[in-house]
């Protein structure tokens, strides 16, 4: 019924990436029995909304355009992007990559993918972002509970990795050294192209690793979750609301993005 | 946020039933762990280090954060000798590197031979530039990394990423000889099935080993059981690519 009516929204004109859904306040089962960093535990949280898509380069346009901020790619020259034929876990550094160019200037820009998710930002990035648009990243539980959508299986559906595809943009190809569209993109897709979980979030899974505030052991490092469009079941398998990934702060993956919570007065 | 927003509420309960709270992964044991320890442990070159290393602190310093992402100055990267700047490659990543998650702890680690190499720089990796070094100048990188090894009677993991980096195939009977010398470091093994891997040794592509660790429905974390006669085919078969060299 709630994804009914989020897609009558969508079909009567609000842009997908300015839904935010609404998590009431409660205690919430998160993690997984006996998993390391994310042990099975039960959380209280207050009541937050969450937004039903990824950050897209439509609004982190508009930031700049409002702001005129120089993302750490564009200083740093050091964004990492990705093309076919690279082994397992090795990206490329281009110095020509940014957010309007997110795997580099020969690999094309994003003047028709306006709704496809912001890549290449770093958590720095997303700190000035959140606070000119007043919204934060979710914490770890918080995004947890949003991806869960009240289960408690590796994945919202249950536990069937063959309906990957009906939820999300990921790699399905056995390794990275061929190109693999078969779910449609190669890279990104535009949000809410898959079908959303039961609270009405698109993409929790796959597109791109989304950011969360907070730190597990190592405090140097900053932690994204849900997987993105380079993972692969051979490879990061860890499109799913239990792992939780870790980057450095200032770097640019052209995988990273990013959902917002809204802070509620 | 200047944006229309549709707010939407949920009206699912909140879980009120939790199954029973259990702890963390199963430990290994110590022997595993310590051989968890051994493998994650990098040679540091003696050449220049201590130069190296202020180039490097001071690279850090005009960073916005501590370790990895930053390059030396280039004007210090060319004051570097060769055996410094292999120096500076080994014990410091330019590049940065995406990690999934935290990988569960891997019981009985030492009794397995592992598909691949263990993740040891963390949030960072070789550059395009790191590594096109270490390409460039493979004989010499492979004659450092034998002297260096010999002197320090260890072979550290970024010594064995740097072997596996150039296709040092040359290096088979140094990395068996040196194997050998205390059976210890099953990543020896490891790099061996790597350099067989990368040039797609027909024999060693072919066998029931290679679909485990490298075929179609392999994953990453792939191993096979350590034991004398997975040992032992593997010497006979990186051998028997590196006679077929000659």
């Amino acid at each position: 019924m709630l994804t009914a009516l989020l897609s009558c929204l969508l079909t009567f004109g609000a842009p997908p990436d300015t839904v935010f859904v609404r998590i009431p306040v409660g205690d919430y089962q998160v993690g997984r029995k006996g998993h390391h960093l994310n042990p099975l535990r039960k959380v209280h949280v207050n009541s937050y909304y969450i937004g039903a898509t990824e950050v897209t380069n439509r609004l982190f346009a508009a930031f700049i355009t409002a702001t005129g901020y120089v993302t750490d790619a564009e200083r740093r020259h050091n964004a990492m992007v990705f093309e076919p034929g690279l082994e397992e876990f090795r990206w490329l550094e281009d110095s020509t990559a940014c957010w309007k160019y997110p795997n580099g200037i020969s690999r094309g820009g994003i003047t028709d993918k306006m709704d496809h998710p912001v890549t290449c930002i770093s958590y720095a990035d997303i700190q000035v972002y959140c606070k000119w648009a007043g919204v934060r990243l979710p914490s770890f539980e918080e995004w947890e509970i949003a991806s869960r959508a009240g289960a408690s299986t590796t994945y919202f559906w249950g536990e069937d990795t063959s309906q990957l595809s009906t939820y999300a943009n990921v790699w399905h190809g056995h390794d990275h050294l061929r190109a693999d569209s078969t779910d449609g993109y190669m890279y990104t897709s535009p949000v809410a192209s898959f079908k959303p979980n039961a609270f009405g979030l698109y993409d929790v899974y796959g597109n791109v690793f989304e950011f969360c505030e907070g730190h597990l052991k190592d405090e140097k490092a900053v932690h994204a979750r849900g997987g993105s469009w380079w993972c692969s079941q051979h490879s990061c398998s860890y499109f799913n609301s239990v792992e939780i990934g870790r980057v450095n702060a200032h770097a640019s993956f052209s995988n990273q993005g990013f959902r917002v919570v809204k802070k509620i007065n | 946020m200047k944006l229309f927003s549709v707010l939407l509420s949920v009206t699912l309960l909140p879980v009120l039933a939790f199954a029973q709270e259990e702890g963390p992964w199963p430990e290994p044991s110590p022997e595993s762990q310590a051989y968890h320890d051994y493998r994650m442990k990098l040679t540091t070159p003696p050449y220049g280090l201590e130069k190296v290393k202020t180039m490097i602190s001071k690279a850090v310093s005009v960073g916005e954060e501590e370790g990895e992402g930053e390059a030396i100055r280039p004007k210090d990267y060319l004051t570097l000798s060769l055996r410094e700047k292999f120096t500076y490659h080994m014990i410091h990543t330019e590049a940065y590197s995406q990690n999934c998650d935290a990988t569960p702890p891997i019981i009985d680690e030492h009794k397995k031979i592992f598909a691949r190499l263990p993740d040891i720089f963390g949030e960072g990796n070789w550059s395009i530039r790191q590594r096109d070094f270490l390409v460039s100048n493979r004989d010499s990188v492979l004659a450092i990394i034998e002297e260096s090894a010999n002197r320090s009677k260890r072979l550290g993991a970024n010594y064995k990423m740097a072997i596996v980096e150039v296709n040092g195939l040359e290096m088979i009977p140094f990395l068996i000889e040196f194997y050998k010398r205390d059976y210890k470091d099953h990543d020896i093994l490891t790099t061996l099935l790597l350099l067989m891997n990368g040039v797609k040794y027909p024999p060693f592509v072919q066998s029931t080993s290679y679909a485990k660790l490298y075929g179609p429905n392999s994953n990453y974390g792939a191993w096979l059981q350590y034991n004398k006669a997975n040992e032992d085919l593997i010497f006979q078969r990186a051998m028997a690519l590196f006679n077929s060299m000659n």
